[in-house]
């Protein structure tokens, strides 16, 4: 986005310098037709500024707001994570105790263990179905989230081009320039570059 | 009786009759050899001419085009004018006695093509020269040439080339001098006279322009190359005559800046140059201006969107995704080629072009300083060496070239800038074109195709509002954090505590540890999980409330908040 403002400004700088070249004051059709250019280009550059602008609303901060979901997204990841261990830990003591010998003291400690299993893993479960199910809704809303936001870039780029090519079509016709082939303009280069070498004072090399 | 006067004329040598009409005979048989002359040498020289140009100018193969170019120069141009003005001297053999007067209105309508075809050769004349010296050295060439040359026209001699070359500035010259012959062998009461008088000089004319403007084009060129040149190479130009020079000009600089002299007021250059830099000043700044919007244009296009996958199917990512690539790989590349072809490059070579005339501008000021020097000498002293005149010469040339040549350099440069500038508009326009035509493409497939912009920005603003909700319930469920569970069981051995906590303090004091607490500090407590404790107070001494003080039963000591959660203690 700022790489087109710059370039929008520096075609600004093109004109605006030109037109604070003594040149224009000496020469009424040089003015004439820089003035002209001068106006096109600062128009185009505020257009661009619209542009920017509409682009900031309808793409840029949709997207910072799905992608400032994330983290949240990350943390409850992580929480399932650490139930997971948890219940994993405790697990582990369970069935540890329950190869045991079958005594007193074992049963109490097997008891115990369970009792503390079961509420971690009703936790872990909870959370894990809480993901499954959130999880790939969110990701897939992204679909219809999007879809209008590039429908807007699609319609901003039609909006700017279309005034480009309007301001630009009236300068070319107000300074009565139709259009060339390339090949004829190449031509026109060359026929200038060499009457001025025809001069003695233009060095020839 | 017969009178002393009456005797017959031809035997009276005295008589301004007899005398008159032999002289007068005598006048016009030495005119008709004159015209005889003109036409005779005209038609050999002419012949000469196309024996060089054709016969010889192809026999000497060895040598490269470019110096067959420099050696021949526009030797074509001088053959064609010359033949179709040979066949007008021919013509005028018909009409024997205005002959002479056609003659001299042939030379009056010719004069100025003859200058125009004959001052370009002779201006290339000298370096023909040089190059000839530089074939002297090798023998073996110079026998090779020879003999060509000796083959098709062995009258040229030892000299050979060069011999022949020189003959068109021979020819150029002698006209002046063929024609007063004329001239003097024509009655001055005859119609032709006035007519022959303007010819001669007009002839003469042409002769001296030709020397000026070879004049200029040597000063011309020995000062607009810009050369470059080592800081070494400079030192080494220096010498005591360069250094004295420098000095000298630097003192008649000083002098009048100070005032002491007068400084020659030049009006008509002075305005030229001021022109002609506003000018250079316009093309450098708009090649600095394009060059930067060049590299921004650059920048503009290394970013690529369309590039990352967002695993989105259909609808209007993948129309954006590919209306971008399309963008990138034609529209935008070809407009970014034709600015550089056709905008920057001729910018280049029109800033490069003006910079041999900045050249000869700085060099003029030197030399007007040295002509002022020497003005002031000359009024002083009243003479001057030969160097000093050479000066004044050299001043005076590069003057005369400037006011000559710089209105219409500025004239060119400023039509060139132009249709520079409407190229450049034409091309944004036709970027526009093509950009939007490609994407107006997109557009027509979009789902809201037919919405006005303001409906369609209502839309995009609703369906987002939508979305946000949606977004936002997804961080809410996200970032909620599930209850632990709600029992856990106690530690052996602890029933006790908390009975006595219980009725200490009431149940609603009393707290369960989730998580392991070690405490860091020396007022706190290391509880493990599933401990109950009692709240004493929300706050710990100092009323920090992110640390509370807690009663284990066994001691008080305070905690930090996290890791307790109220349980209801059965």
């Amino acid at each position: 986005m700022e790489n087109s403002s710059t370039m929008s400004k520096s075609a600004v700088k093109i004109s605006l310098d030109l037109l604070s070249n003594p040149l224009c004051e000496q020469d009424q059709d040089f003015l004439n037709m820089v003035t002209a250019l001068d106006t096109a280009m600062k128009r185009m550059d505020a257009f661009n500024q619209e542009k920017v602008n509409q682009i900031q609303k309808t793409v840029i901060e949709p997207l910072k707001k799905f992608g400032s979901v994330f983290p949240s997204l990350n943390m409850a990841v992580k929480r399932r994570e650490q139930a997971l261990q948890d219940y994993r830990r405790l697990q582990a003591k369970v069935e540890k105790y329950e190869e045991k010998e079958k005594t007193g003291p074992v049963l109490a400690k097997l008891h115990q263990a369970r009792e503390e299993l079961r509420p971690v893993r009703d936790d872990f479960e909870a959370k894990n179905k809480q993901l499954l199910d959130e999880m790939p809704r969110f990701y897939h809303s992204r679909l219809d989230y999007f879809q209008p936001s590039f429908e807007a870039l699609i319609r901003a780029q039609v909006g700017y081009y279309s005034e480009m090519q309007k301001i630009f079509g009236d300068l070319t016709q107000q300074l009565d320039q139709p259009g060339h082939p390339d090949e004829q303009r190449e031509r026109e280069n060359e026929a200038r570059l060499s009457e001025l070498r025809a001069l003695s004072i233009v060095a020839d090399d | 009786m017969a009178e002393p006067g009456t005797d017959e004329p031809s035997s009276r040598t005295g008589s301004p009759d007899g005398e008159g009409q032999v002289s007068g005979e005598r006048l016009l048989l030495h005119q008709r050899l004159a015209v005889r002359e003109l036409i005779d040498t005209e038609l050999s020289y002419l012949h000469v001419l196309r024996l060089c140009a054709s016969d010889i100018r192809s026999s000497l193969q060895q040598l490269p085009q470019r110096d067959l170019d420099v050696l021949f120069s526009n030797i074509d141009d001088v053959i064609e004018v010359n033949s179709r003005f040979l066949h007008d001297l021919q013509e005028t053999a018909s009409r024997k006695e205005e002959q002479v007067h056609l003659i001299g209105n042939l030379f009056l309508e010719c004069h100025e093509e003859l200058e125009r075809v004959y001052k370009v050769y002779c201006a290339s004349y000298d370096q023909a020269l040089l190059l000839l010296d530089t074939y002297r050295r090798e023998p073996e060439l110079q026998r090779e040439i020879q003999s060509i040359i000796e083959a098709v026209l062995p009258q040229a001699g030892p000299s050979g080339l060069s011999f022949l070359l020189v003959i068109p500035l021979q020819r150029i010259t002698k006209y002046p001098l063929l024609l007063q012959k004329i001239l003097e062998n024509t009655v001055p009461d005859a119609s032709a006279y006035p007519v022959l008088q303007r010819a001669v000089s007009a002839l003469q004319d042409v002769n001296t322009n030709i020397n000026e403007y070879k004049r200029r084009k040597e000063v011309a060129s020995k000062y607009t190359k810009v050369e470059q040149l080592t800081l070494r190479e400079r030192l080494a130009r220096l010498n005591t005559h360069t250094l004295s020079k420098k000095t000298t000009r630097l003192s008649q600089l000083l002098k009048q800046e100070a005032g002491l002299v007068p400084r020659t007021e030049d009006k008509e250059f002075d305005d030229l140059e001021e022109r002609f830099h506003c000018v250079s000043l316009c093309v450098t700044e708009m090649k600095n201006n394009v060059a930067v919007y060049l590299d921004n244009l650059e920048a503009f296009l290394c970013f690529r969107p369309q590039e990352y996958d967002l695993d989105i199917p259909g609808g209007p990512v993948v129309q954006y995704c590919s209306l971008m690539r399309d963008l990138q790989l034609q529209a935008f590349p070809y407009f970014k080629q034709r600015l550089k072809g056709l905008v920057w490059q001729p910018l280049c070579s029109l800033a490069k072009a003006l910079a041999g005339p900045q050249n000869l501008i700085k060099k003029r000021l030197d030399k007007l300083l040295d002509f002022e020097r020497v003005e002031e000498k000359l009024l002083e002293v009243g003479s001057v060496t030969y160097e000093e005149q050479e000066a004044r010469h050299t001043y005076q040339a590069l003057n005369s070239l400037l006011v000559a040549e710089l209105p219409q350099l500025n004239q060119l440069a400023m039509r060139w800038l132009g249709q520079i500038l409407c190229t450049f508009m034409g091309l944004q326009r036709e970027l526009a074109q093509q950009v939007l035509q490609r994407a107006e493409g997109s557009l027509a497939q979009l789902p809201h195709y037919h919405l006005s912009e303001p409906a369609f920005r209502k839309l995009v603003e609703d369906a987002l509002g939508q979305t946000g909700h949606q977004l936002r319930s997804f961080q809410e469920n996200f970032e909620k954090v599930l209850p632990p569970p709600t029992v856990q069981p106690l530690l052996p051995g602890a029933e006790r505590q908390v009975q006595a906590l219980l009725s200490r303090y009431g149940p609603e004091k009393l707290y369960q540890v989730t998580s392991g607490v070690s405490g860091a500090g020396t007022l706190d407590l290391t509880l493990p999980r599933g401990q109950i404790v009692a709240l004493l107070q929300n706050k710990d001494t100092r009323g920090n409330s992110s640390r509370w003080l807690v009663d284990t039963g066994g001691r008080r000591r305070s905690k930090s908040r996290s890791g307790l959660t109220r349980t209801p203690v059965t």
